[in-house]
């Protein structure tokens, strides 16, 4: 739709934009990203013809923008920035009106029934018709720029070009105007070109971006070229780590401050915790946030932690909503849920088992209760039975070290297979299937890491921690099915 | 029909009204004014003229040659003067106000009646006679002098790199307008006794002893600048958002300044040739419009025009009525009638609005 080629230009003698070449296909969101002064702007000025090209050709539709005159060419395309002056009292039907003067013909250009259904419409789309007859300044900052969009789809245009839309407006009004043009974009096929500023919310309405550093295209493709985080930082000169949106099959990103590393002044790793116990929980209270991996009831998947909480329940405990269980008895305690990994067991507290190994690097922390009561099998054919007797292994396992995402679900992997070599070498049996079991229907994992040091992306039984976290668990392990086998050969 | 209808209905009948009673207003100053003086002409015989000269009809007799000399010879087009000169200057007023988007700006702003009036004083002081034009002499220099003024301005911004950017026309509009000043003084101050009075009273501006011939060189001028003006409307509202938005829309940002630059220099330049400075009538007028209107070019062009026609038929009789036979000079009139009631209007705007 805009084919731009080797286009350069900018203010005066001062070359911005140097030797571009990109293209914009019909119906798509395209985002151009950058640093202030990358250019962005300057290439929207250019293609619009507010600045003049010193090189190159930007095409439209396949006509050459300079064969097209002024009214052709706003026939074709709007553009909407962050302006919001506007001088005299224009109402907002006049201010939505005047989009349609490139469409308006004669001597006289009178409004006809085709202006105003066009004005009507596009009020109605951007949902700006209940004040119509409001004067435009009054409005608010929201109700201004839908009021701008309004009157650029009443020019209606094929391509939009949007110049930091969203600029001035909260989140809920940048979705609502991002909302209504992707849904614009995606009925209408209208073609959008745009510069955002924010690379996550570009990321999620974008279809293709272009990646733009000091006049020149560093890289053009789908939203998912924002993964690459070393060519962020190059452009950006931000520390950047791409993840993904939980939901959607979109990268988002997360920009780091400078900041202190936590200290390590301190005497060993144990000492960084606080342990709290009565018969009703386990608590643990680090003095930093741990990251973690877990799959607890309260905190689960990926976070960031101080507390964590092994609550005690009875065996007929009634799990409808175990998580507003451990909410309730969090807050009782005065511990911030937002900062606690909660797991729930029915073994005896008394019998939780916690090992440390204080090393130089990669210093660990295992606190494990556990109950083999429901032991099974996992390879052994069998319906999965829903719970029958006491018996869960939760295991706390806390590293110091730093890492990575995939490193902590290399370190689940490596905790995973020392529980279930511990209930090999104890012949601890699945008794509905007679074989030896693999571990328990219930187990509770967390692993928790400072984040301090070099970061590492694994933690296999290949590496130092892989191989420490595995004899601690299994060591631990041991000692804690140990106790339970006891207390139960007494009852 | 739904709240914002009725609104809608409303505000086209207040623009009806606004129309018949700018209309009616201005027959009525019109006729007023041909009516009030020292001598008293009664109204059938004041129309009898008017029409027996124009057009030709004629159904009475015996009307004294002195009174048909009084009416049609003099009254008559010095009415018409005010009502033209009332006109182009509220509308030049709306187009600069619209064109450069400034409250403040009124037609004298970019230094065009600056120029035009120092052409009036240099044939005033020097007494030229132009090519026998006679004194036709001052209208036409003054002309010149408020174009070559445009010329300047329009020199200056282009040579600043800017790309006729409206600060740099309105600052270079300022220069042009103090340094004329400063020349017009110095030639003030240099001339005689009798000489400085009457520069000084043609520099305040009057409508007064122009008769026929003024309005024949005037209304030309006029026609042109307003047909300019008036089919410039919806850019004028484009330009209300700023020229890049007006660009975008797909205007020629540069041709139309120019050409609104052209139309309202002609209205202006034409308009001090003839009857030197009338202030308060370009910047207020149209203000005044837009407070009862709203800010769409598309009305308060055509509106300004006529209320700026009655307003300056009104002054023009109130300064030669008020201190009979002496005339007080037509701006003092437009200013200390005028400001008050905009005044009150500005000032019940702002009240309703709070409420």
């Amino acid at each position: 739709m805009i084919k731009v080629e080797r286009l350069s230009g900018g203010y005066g003698k001062e070359q911005v934009v140097d030797n571009v070449s990109f293209e914009v296909r019909k119906g798509e969101f395209f985002a151009l990203l950058g640093p202030n002064g990358s250019g962005k702007s300057t290439i929207f000025k250019l293609i619009t013809g507010v600045l003049p090209r010193l090189g190159g050709e930007v095409e439209l539709d396949g006509k050459s923008m300079t064969a097209l005159s002024m009214t052709e060419k706003a026939r074709m395309l709007a553009v909407l920035t962050q302006e919001e002056k506007v001088f005299f009292d224009f109402t907002v039907e006049e201010i939505v009106m005047l989009g349609r003067y490139p469409h308006q013909r004669g001597f006289l250009k009178s409004i006809s029934s085709e202006d105003q259904a066009a004005v009507e419409r596009s009020m109605s789309i951007c949902k700006v018709e209940l004040y119509r007859y409001k004067p435009f300044i009054e409005l608010s900052g929201g109700e201004k720029q839908r009021v701008l969009l309004a009157k650029a789809l009443a020019q209606e245009p094929q391509v939009l070009l949007l110049d930091e839309p969203t600029n001035h407006l909260d989140i809920r009004h940048t979705f609502d105007m991002l909302n209504l043009l992707k849904e614009w974009q995606q009925t209408n096929e209208l073609t959008v070109f745009a510069i955002l500023h924010d690379l996550n919310v570009a990321s999620l309405y974008a279809d293709r971006v272009a990646l733009l550093k000091d006049g020149q295209i560093i890289e053009i493709g789908s939203v998912h070229i924002l993964r690459k985080e070393k060519q962020l930082e190059e452009v950006y000169g931000v520390r950047v780590n791409s993840g993904s949106h939980p939901e959607i099959a979109k990268p988002q990103l997360f920009l780091s401050p400078n900041t202190e590393e936590i200290s390590t002044s301190d005497g060993g790793f144990s000492t960084m915790f606080e342990l709290n116990r009565d018969e009703n929980v386990i608590h643990l209270r680090s003095r930093h946030s741990l990251r973690t991996i877990s799959n607890g009831v309260i905190g689960e998947g990926l976070s960031w932690a101080k507390h964590f909480c092994n609550f005690h329940v009875d065996k007929n405990y009634n799990c409808s909503d175990p998580q507003q269980d451990i909410r309730n008895w969090l807050e009782e305690r005065g511990i911030p849920v937002e900062e606690t990994i909660g797991m729930m067991t029915a073994v005896q507290l008394e019998d939780m088992v916690m090992l440390t190994h204080e090393a130089n690097d990669y210093s660990c922390l295992a606190v494990i209760t556990a109950g083999v009561g429901n032991a099974v099998d996992i390879s052994a054919e069998a319906e999965p039975e829903i719970i029958r007797r006491i018996g869960t292994i939760n295991t706390m396992l806390f590293i110091d070290g730093h890492l990575t995402d995939g490193a902590l679900v290399n370190a689940m992997l490596s905790a995973t297979e020392a529980k279930t070599k511990v209930i090999h070498d104890m012949h601890i049996i699945d008794k509905l299937t007679g074989t030896i079991a693999t571990g328990t229907s219930t187990d509770s994992l967390l692993i928790a890491c400072t984040q301090r040091g070099i970061p590492t992306p694994y933690a296999g039984s290949g590496t130092v921690v892989g191989k420490r976290l595995g004899q601690l668990i299994y060591q631990a392990t041991k000692q804690a099915i140990g106790k339970y086998q006891k207390r139960t050969a007494k009852v | 029909m739904d709240k914002s209808s009725i609104r809608k209905s409303s505000s086209n009948r207040i623009l009806i009204g606004m129309y018949i009673f700018s209309g009616a207003f201005l027959f009525l100053a019109a006729l007023l004014g041909l009516l009030v003086s020292s001598v008293t002409v009664p109204v059938p015989s004041i129309i009898h003229i008017i029409l027996q000269n124009s057009i030709g009809l004629s159904w009475m007799e015996d009307i004294p040659r002195n009174l048909e000399m009084i009416i049609w010879n003099i009254r008559f087009p010095r009415v018409l003067l005010a009502l033209f000169i009332g006109a182009a200057l509220s509308l030049a007023g709306a187009a600069f106000q619209g064109l450069l988007r400034n409250p403040l700006a009124d037609p004298y702003t970019i230094g065009v009646s600056s120029g035009a009036s120092l052409g009036s004083v240099l044939v005033l002081y020097f007494q030229i006679n132009l090519l026998g034009l006679g004194s036709f002499s001052l209208p036409v220099v003054a002309i010149i002098g408020g174009f070559v003024a445009l010329m300047i301005v329009f020199g200056m911004t282009r040579l600043s790199n800017r790309g006729m950017a409206i600060e740099t026309i309105i600052l270079a509009g300022i220069i042009i307008s103090a340094f004329i000043g400063a020349i017009v003084s110095l030639i003030i101050a240099i001339s005689s006794q009798e000489d400085m009075r009457q520069i000084l009273y043609w520099l305040m501006g009057s409508v007064g002893m122009r008769g026929w011939s003024h309005l024949q060189l005037f209304i030309p001028f006029f026609l042109i600048g307003a047909a300019i003006l008036l089919l410039h409307h919806r850019e004028l509202n484009a330009l209300a958002m700023g020229e890049e938005s007006a660009q975008h829309l797909g205007l020629d940002v540069k041709k139309r300044k120019i050409w609104i630059l052209v139309g309202a220099s002609l209205l202006t330049g034409a308009s001090v040739a003839v009857s030197g400075s009338i202030g308060f009538v370009g910047l207020v007028i149209p203000h005044l419009v837009r407070l009862i209107t709203g800010p769409n070019h598309r009305h308060v062009l055509p509106l300004s025009m006529l209320t700026g026609g009655a307003y300056l038929v009104l002054a023009d009789l109130i300064a030669r009525t008020i201190i009979a036979p002496k005339e007080l000079p037509i701006g003092v009139i437009t200013a200390l009638v005028g400001a008050p009631v905009f005044a009150i209007l500005l000032m019940r705007r702002f009240g309703r609005g709070k409420s």
